[in-house]
C-alpha cells in the first residue's frame, strides 16, 4: 500500500452517491425530485379542472350539499351558448379586449418610440409613465371613480375644457353608451406603460449599427422605419399583445370597482358574469359549464396566436 | 468615382481626441489603406467621410464640393461595417438588394437581380442567396456585407476592416479580388486594416495614423523604405524592424538615439559579435533570433542555414534608419 498523495486523496473521498443508496436508478432518484411539483399541480390544477368538466354536466349547486347530483348531459352548454344575456357579456368582453389592445399597443409603441430618442432626462420620464402600473387594480378603479365624477371630476373637466361640453352633462360611469368606453381608458391609462416597456426592450435590442447601414445604403427614414424598426420589434408587439389579451380576459377587480358591471349589464365582462353565476347565484353546474367554455376560447386562441408568435420570431 | 479630400479635421468624443488635424488627399481611382493600432482614430476618419459623424473642426469634400451638413444618403458613399450589420430578417439576396431599391435610383428588377448575382459569384455566396441573414456564419456575414457595398458605383467604397473575421484563405481570395474590382472599376477605397499584408498587396497610398494624428501618408514601397519615425517604420515588416541604441555600431550620425534595422539592413558574417538565440525554420526563411550586448534582434538567413543555438554571429547595419530621441528619422 503506498502513501502518494493520490491514494490519500482517493481514500478521503467518500463512495460515490449512487453506491450508497442502492437500489435506487438515476431515473427513480429523478422521479423523487419531480414528485412533489406533479402532486402539488395535480392537486390544485388537473383535479380541479377535470372535476369541473365532470360537474359540468351536472345540475350539482354547492350550496345545497345534500341535494340529489343530477347527470344533464349537454343541457348547461345548449343554456349557456343560447343564453342572449351571456352573448352580450362576450360582446362587452371583446369591446373591451379588442379596444384595450389597439390602443395600449400603438400609444405603448409611440412613447416608446419617443422616449428612445436620446434626449435628457429620458430615464425620469420613463419612470413616471410606468407609474401608473404600479398601483393596485382596485385603487385605481377607486379614484378613477371620482375622476368620471360628473360634477367635481377632473376627467369630466378636462373634457368640458377641450370641447367645450357641460361638464355635468355626462357621466362616463353612469351612461349606457360610456361605460363600456370608460373601463378601456382607465385599463389603457394603467396598462400603455406596460406595453411601452415591451416596446423599449424591442427597439433597445436593435443596434445602431444597422440604422447606420441603411443610411449609407441610402434608406429613408420612412423606409428604416418600415423595413427595420417595424420588423424588428414585431415579435415583441406580438408578446405585448398576448400578455395583454390573457390579461384582460381574466379582468375582473378594475371593472368591478370601477362600474360594478353597470350601467345595466353594459360591463359586464364573462368573468364579472361567471363570478356571479358561480358565486352569488350557486348555479355550481352552470358556471362550470361556463367556466370550460371560456377555458377552451382562451387556450385555442392562445396557442394559436403563439404558432403566429413563433414563425414571426423565426423570421 | 470622385476625389476625397480630407481638410485639417478634429473630432472629440467625451474629451478625448479621437482626430487631431488630419488631413488626407485620397485622389480619384486610389486605394487609400489607413494602418495604425486600435484607437488610433482609422474608423472615426471613416466615419468623417462617411457622414455618420460629424467632425468638430474641418472639412471633407469629395469631387470638389464640400460635405459639410450632408447625410451618408446624399453624399453618395457605400460602407462596410466591421461588426457586418445585416439586415437580420432579410434574406441574403435581399440584403445584397436593398442598396439597389433605393427610391433616388430607380433601378429595373431585372438589372437588380443580375447585379447581386453578379455580386455573389464574386464574393462566392451564390449557393447562400435564400438563405436568412442570421442563418449564415460569421465569414459569409461578412461577404454579404462587402457584397451591399459592391452592387452599389458610389463615389467611394469606406471599408472598416472587412476581411478581419474570414479564415485566412478566404482572406487571400477576396484581397486579390477586392483589388481587381479595384484596379478595373477604377473606383475609390478608403480601407481601414490593422493587417500589414493587406495595406502592402492592395494600398496604392497609405496613411498610418498615430493617436489621432496623421504621422505619414506615402505609397505602400516608400512607407517601407523611407519611413519618417520609429512608430511608422514599426508598421511595416515582417518580421518586425529591430530598434537597438544607435552607439551599438559605430558610425551613427549625430543626435542619433536609436538604430533601426530590418533584416535586410543586416549584413552577415562581418561586424560585431552577436549570438543566436533560437532558429525558426518557416520553410521559406529561417528567422534567426540573435543576441547582441543584451539585445534581442530578430532577422532572417537563407532556409538551409546551418546555424543553431548558440553559435556566433558577426553582423553590421548595411543603410539603416536612425532615430531621434522623440522617435523622429534622422537622415
Amino acid at each position: 500500500m503506498s502513501n502518494s498523495t493520490i491514494d490519500r486523496a482517493a481514500q478521503a473521498t467518500p463512495p460515490a452517491m449512487a453506491q450508497r443508496v442502492k437500489g435506487f436508478s438515476d431515473r427513480t432518484i429523478a422521479w423523487i425530485f419531480v414528485a412533489p411539483t406533479i402532486l402539488i399541480l395535480l392537486a390544485i390544477n388537473i383535479f380541479p379542472l377535470i372535476w369541473t368538466i365532470y360537474l359540468s354536466f351536472t345540475n350539482f349547486r354547492v350550496n345545497r350539499p345534500n341535494n340529489e347530483v343530477e347527470w344533464v348531459g349537454l343541457k348547461n352548454y345548449q343554456r349557456i351558448l343560447g343564453d342572449s344575456d351571456v352573448w352580450m357579456t362576450m360582446q362587452a368582453t371583446a369591446h373591451f379586449l379588442i379596444w384595450t389592445i389597439v390602443l395600449q399597443v400603438l400609444i405603448g409603441f409611440v412613447l416608446a418610440y419617443l422616449i428612445n430618442k436620446k434626449f435628457r432626462g429620458n430615464d425620469l420620464w420613463t419612470t413616471i409613465i410606468v407609474f401608473p402600473m404600479m398601483l393596485s387594480p382596485a385603487v385605481v378603479g377607486n379614484f378613477w371613480t371620482f375622476l368620471y365624477q360628473p360634477q367635481i371630476g377632473l376627467f369630466n373637466y378636462v373634457v368640458s375644457f377641450f370641447t367645450g361640453v357641460d361638464p355635468a352633462s355626462f357621466s362616463m360611469i353612469g351612461e349606457v353608451d360610456l361605460a363600456p368606453w370608460a373601463i378601456v381608458i382607465v385599463d389603457t391609462w394603467m396598462w400603455t406603460p406596460f406595453v411601452m416597456l415591451i416596446c423599449l426592450a424591442g427597439l433597445r435590442s436593435i443596434p445602431d449599427s444597422i440604422y447606420e447601414a441603411a443610411e449609407c445604403d441610402r434608406a429613408t427614414k420612412w423606409r428604416q422605419f418600415w423595413t427595420i424598426t417595424i420588423p424588428m420589434i414585431l415579435p415583441f408587439l406580438m408578446l405585448a399583445v398576448l400578455f395583454r389579451g390573457i390579461e384582460n380576459f381574466k379582468m375582473f377587480d378594475l371593472v368591478v370597482q370601477l362600474t360594478g358591471g353597470g350601467p345595466g349589464n353594459t360591463t359586464t365582462l364573462t368573468s364579472i358574469d361567471l363570478k356571479r353565476e358561480a358565486f352569488e347565484k350557486w348555479r355550481t353546474g352552470y358556471s362550470s359549464a361556463y367556466a370550460v367554455i371560456l377555458f377552451v376560447t382562451v387556450f385555442g386562441l392562445a396557442s394559436i396566436y403563439v404558432k403566429a408568435l413563433n414563425r414571426v420570431k423565426q423570421r | 468615382m470622385a476625389e476625397v479630400i480630407v481638410d485639417n479635421i478634429s473630432k472629440s468624443f467625451d474629451g478625448h481626441k479621437a482626430l487631431d488635424g488630419v488631413s488626407l488627399n485620397i485622389p480619384d481611382g486610389s486605394f487609400v489603406v489607413l494602418l495604425g493600432p486600435t484607437g488610433a482614430g482609422k474608423t472615426t476618419v471613416l466615419r468623417m467621410v462617411s457622414g455618420l459623424d460629424k467632425p468638430d473642426r474641418g472639412d471633407v469634400s469629395i469631387g470638389g464640393y464640400s460635405m459639410q451638413g450632408l447625410t451618408p444618403a446624399q453624399r453618395n458613399i457605400a460602407m462596410v461595417f466591421q461588426q457586418y450589420s445585416l439586415y437580420p430578417h432579410l434574406t441574403v439576396r435581399e440584403n445584397l438588394a436593398f442598396p439597389l431599391k433605393s427610391p433616388m435610383l430607380k433601378t429595373k428588377a431585372a438589372d437588380i437581380k443580375r447585379m447581386v448575382n453578379d455580386v455573389a459569384e464574386v464574393l462566392q455566396i451564390s449557393h447562400k442567396l435564400d438563405n436568412k441573414a442570421t442563418a449564415l456564419s460569421g465569414g459569409e456575414m461578412q461577404r454579404v456585407s462587402i457584397g451591399r457595398a459592391l452592387v452599389r458605383r458610389p463615389s467611394i467604397y469606406l471599408m472598416d476592416e472587412p476581411l478581419s473575421s474570414l479564415d485566412a484563405k478566404l482572406r487571400a481570395d477576396l484581397r486579390i479580388e477586392l483589388k481587381s474590382i479595384q484596379s478595373n472599376s477604377n473606383a475609390t477605397f478608403l480601407y481601414v486594416t490593422h493587417d500589414q499584408i493587406e495595406a502592402m498587396t492592395m494600398a496604392t497610398h497609405v496613411g498610418v495614423l498615430d493617436q489621432g494624428k496623421l504621422v505619414q501618408f506615402d505609397s505602400p514601397k516608400d512607407l517601407y523604405e523611407n519611413p519618417v519615425s520609429v512608430y511608422a517604420a514599426s508598421r511595416l515588416g515582417q518580421p518586425r524592424i529591430n530598434i537597438l541604441p544607435a552607439d551599438l555600431f559605430a558610425g551613427a550620425p549625430q543626435g542619433a538615439d536609436k538604430i533601426g534595422l530590418r533584416p535586410e539592413q543586416i549584413i552577415q558574417g562581418q561586424g560585431v559579435a552577436s549570438t543566436v538565440t533560437r532558429v525558426e525554420h518557416l520553410g521559406d526563411q529561417t528567422r534567426l533570433h540573435l543576441s547582441l550586448a543584451s539585445h534581442d534582434l530578430v532577422t532572417v538567413t537563407d532556409p538551409y542555414t546551418r546555424l543553431k543555438a548558440g553559435d556566433a554571429l558577426k553582423i553590421t547595419p548595411h543603410q539603416p534608419f536612425y532615430f531621434g530621441i522623440d522617435g523622429s528619422r534622422i537622415q
